[in-house]
């Protein structure tokens, strides 16, 4: 195992083999993302009268992963994706996103945004499939795919392989977020965060950003519908750098005032610095089964790969 | 505690960190119980004493008491619990993950069980209607919807005084109606500021009005709206609203009846009809949709088969309830949104491409003009529409001179937008649309948050315009004067198509516009005899008991007109 194989294949597979998938997954992840934001289930107006995530009531959360106390969810998926995140094998890291499927369908989370996810990593996973192939370097043992003549284009089987487990990987720990982040709500899962000795201020900091985010956007939405209105077009030119100026001051100095404005309102309801707690937690034993059963998962896929050598 | 006052303010005076004074002077009492309607013009300090009254700002000279002690240290934070403040954004004021969070903000910090802060909450959101958006997040609310939960949020902590800062500004009428209503059962001590004085005649027994940040005056409500020579002074007279409809006076039996010289006071047709119907055989439409679809990014439906004329120099209105694609129409109208492809511009198909341009023909001013307002000085900001024109610089200083003047802001060229008062801002927004010169002129809800001046202000100048003008309003004072065609849009469709006269006689009216205007024509007919009787006291004693022996307690408009016939020698 000590030369570089290579392997001649027809040029008439390079598209067949590259362009094509690249052009396919160039068209499909656009055209995927649109779609699943643009679906509208007739008849599925949610009912907010009730808490969405609250189990026994009707709510959507009645899986084990939604009825898990925070902490250890947080604490376990946590250890687990560095579990993950350490594989070298192209089937254990298959076999993670196989459990983290299986994982999807217990947590009974909503498919168009585990979709919406996975899309929003396909561009970085693809850009890997194609570049890693091309550009990992031949070491003894290595297979190459030559296209015809072209001597120069020579694909790594290894590169392939790399790039496929770390694909894989990325995959296994991307689809967990949506059974962490939402089988609680974001209030209950900042406390546990801040009981796992996270600053509580950093957590009602990114509490408040998730409110504000939305509205800020909004503003920014609107004002550049403002520009437009008049006539405003991107352009290559220093007045769109002058206007575009303009309008990132205007959006800093409504923001700054807006904050002054949320502060006064929160400190006239009485607040002291601290938001009150969502509730109380409290870890049961289902809690500490479900943690040691998913840890035993995690240490089992470890040894798995490392049996592979 | 019997005669001691809730509040006692003394020599208050207050300047802003750049030492703008905003307060100088004020000695107010507010007892218990007491409805209090704080009134003046833009800038004069209102929302600077309310915030001072609140403890969110320290007094720079003189004291506030509160139960007889200065908001200080432990009794601040305690006097912050039985209070419920309102702010004007109720952006600002929902903070919370989703409404019940908010909601249940305030009892939490009250002390409360997470338990029975729900309840309060739950309790609160039932009284403002939300109850079945309890877990829905803020920022996925309609405006009135935001408006009613940051009301919850404060009903929730169930205060001893309540102090509301514009509470119905931008509000269509029938989430006014749900306001007055709240407010008007709330028991407690209330403290309101507002530019509608008809709302707040309904709703307070006292009035301040401050100006230049000292107290003018201190009268009952029904002093003050009775005394139109002080309002003027104040800049708050709105008693050119207040010009009903022939239609609606009452004869003396309580039936409508019509004048027959012809429409009453308050039509002012602003478009010579004749002229327009003639021009309508001769040319195509300004603007034309013809079943036009518009369907939203996640698939809801904004506008559906579609089909309008706007004709040259046509003033039209559209009403309809929140929700009814309005804005949607007008984002299809300016290019801002591209629905289906049957859009014609004076007969002419707009293609894609030409969507773009729209904006040079269609002006469009903002219900919330600090959205099109983003330049560093009123010069650049009305110089951005019109170097896109392709104009020359001179054209452009012009055109920029011309409509400055034309809505009053000459001599503004170098302020700051952002400093300007709402009325400066909403004639700025205006201004720049002038200045283009557009065929045709759209304005959302163009009298949101204005005091009576702007308003009036606003009037004069839309009055002297003499293009195609599409009006979106739930005002139906602007609407009667400033157009002659109404249409009534409901789920994305023109349900109405009418004359503004026919519209404003229609017996289904109450249905499209809430019983708001119900109770605004009624409080209006209410002021204006308590005006008459102000400004006519040799008749007053006769026109009481004239009218009591037929049976009716108020008729200003036969008032007037019986006054002048009968007493018209006489009157002072």
């Amino acid at each position: 195992m000590t030369e570089v194989h290579h392997i001649q294949v027809p040029l008439g597979y390079l598209p067949l083999l590259v362009l094509i998938p690249a052009a396919v997954a160039a068209v499909a992840v656009p055209w995927l993302r649109s779609r699943f934001r643009k679906q509208v289930v007739p008849g599925s107006v949610p009912d907010w009268s009730i808490p969405p995530l609250d189990d026994g009531r009707g709510g959507l959360g009645t899986s084990l992963i939604h009825r898990w106390d925070v902490r250890c969810k947080i604490m376990t998926m946590l250890a687990y994706s560095f579990a993950v995140a350490s594989l070298r094998h192209l089937s254990a890291a298959a076999a993670a996103v196989l459990i983290s499927l299986a994982v999807l369908l217990a947590a009974k989370v909503s498919f168009h945004k585990v979709v919406l996810r996975v899309l929003a990593l396909a561009g970085f996973l693809g850009m890997l499939l194609i570049v890693m192939p091309l550009t990992v370097p031949a070491n003894p043992g290595d297979t190459l795919l030559v296209f015809g003549s072209l001597d120069w284009l020579t694909v790594n089987v290894r590169g392939i392989v790399l790039a496929a487990t770390i694909g894989a990987k990325a995959m296994a720990v991307a689809l967990l977020m949506e059974p962490l982040l939402a089988t609680a709500p974001l209030p209950v899962t900042l406390h546990g965060l801040s009981r796992l000795g996270i600053p509580e201020m950093a957590g009602q900091m990114v509490l408040l950003s998730y409110r504000y985010l939305h509205v800020f956007s909004h503003e920014a939405r609107r004002m550049t519908v403002g520009m437009k209105a008049r006539g405003f077009e991107k352009k290559t030119s220093l007045d769109t750098l002058r206007a575009l100026g303009n309008f990132l001051g205007m959006i800093f100095v409504r923001s700054f005032e807006r904050t002054e404005r949320v502060f006064d309102a929160m400190q006239a309801r009485g607040y002291k610095g601290r938001f009150p707690e969502p509730g109380q937690l409290q870890i049961r034993m289902p809690d500490i089964l479900l943690t040691g059963v998913w840890i035993a998962v995690g240490t089992a896929l470890v040894w798995f790969d490392w049996m592979k050598g | 505690m019997g005669d001691m006052p809730l509040f006692c303010v003394q020599g208050l005076a207050y300047a802003y960190p750049d030492g703008i004074p905003a307060l100088s002077s004020v000695d107010l009492e507010i007892f218990s119980g007491d409805r209090t309607a704080l009134v003046g013009p833009n800038g004069s300090g209102k929302t600077t004493l309310i915030k001072l009254l609140s403890g969110l700002l320290a007094p720079k000279q003189g004291h506030i008491l509160y139960k007889g002690r200065p908001l200080t240290e432990n009794h601040l934070e305690e006097s912050r619990l039985t209070m419920g403040v309102l702010f004007q954004d109720p952006d600002d004021q929902l903070f919370g993950h989703t409404v019940m969070d908010d909601a249940a903000f305030g009892p939490r910090n009250q002390g409360k069980s997470r338990e029975a802060a729900v309840r309060c909450a739950r309790q609160a959101l039932h009284q403002v209607n939300l109850a079945h958006l309890a877990y829905k997040e803020p920022h996925n609310l309609s405006y009135g919807q935001k408006k009613r939960a940051a009301l919850a949020g404060i009903l929730a902590m169930q205060p001893e005084v309540l102090i509301l800062d514009e509470p119905t500004a931008n509000l269509d009428p029938g989430q006014e109606a749900v306001f007055l209503d709240l407010l008007k059962a709330f028991d407690g001590t209330l403290i309101c500021i507002s530019h509608d004085l008809i709302f707040l005649y309904e709703l307070c027994e006292k009035a301040v009005v401050l100006h230049h940040g000292s107290i003018h005056h201190n009268y009952t409500m029904r002093e003050l709206v009775s005394r139109r020579s002080a309002l003027r002074d104040h800049g708050l007279d709105f008693s050119f609203r207040m010009a009903i409809p022939a239609s609606d006076v009452p004869d003396a039996n309580g039936a409508r009846v019509h004048e027959e010289n012809g429409p009453g006071p308050g039509y002012t047709p602003s478009c010579d009809c004749a002229k327009v119907r003639e021009s309508h055989s001769v040319h195509p439409p300004l603007a034309c949709m013809e079943n036009y679809e518009y369907v939203y990014p996640d698939g809801t439906p904004g506008l559906q088969d579609f089909s309008l004329d706007i004709h040259e120099g046509e003033k039209t209105a559209i009403v309809g309830e929140n929700g009814a694609g309005k804005s949607t129409l007008l984002a299809c109208l300016c290019g801002l949104r591209q629905g289906g492809e049957d859009l014609f511009f004076k007969g002419t198909r707009v293609t894609k491409k030409q969507h773009k341009a729209l904006w040079r023909r269609v002006g469009l001013v903002f219900q919330d003009c600090a959205d099109q307002l983003f330049c560093a000085s009123v010069k650049e900001e009305m110089m951005f529409g019109l170097r896109r024109l392709g104009l020359s610089s001179d054209q452009c200083r012009h055109r920029a001179a011309d409509a400055l003047a034309r809505v009053g802001l000459s001599g503004f060229e170098n302020r700051v937008p952002l400093h300007l008062s709402g009325g400066e801002r909403k004639r700025l927004a205006l201004g720049c649309v002038l200045a283009m010169d557009p065929d045709l002129l759209i304005l959302d809800e163009p009298t949101a948050g204005l005091d009576p001046r702007g308003e009036e202000q606003l009037m004069a100048i839309l009055d002297t315009f003499d293009k195609t003008l599409l009006l979106v309003s739930h005002d139906l004072f602007f609407i009667e004067k400033l157009t002659h065609r109404t249409l009534v849009m409901h789920q994305g469709r023109i349900i109405r198509d009418l004359p503004t006269p026919d519209f404003m006689q229609d017996d289904k009216l109450c249905r499209f516009n809430g019983r708001s205007f119900s109770y605004r024509r009624h409080t209006a007919t209410a002021i204006r005899q308590l005006q008459h009787e102000h400004e006519h006291p040799i008749c007053r004693k006769w026109q009481r008991c004239h009218f009591r022996q037929m049976g009716l307690e108020r008729c200003p408009g036969q008032a007037r007109s019986l006054c002048n016939r009968v007493l018209g020698d006489a009157l002072p």
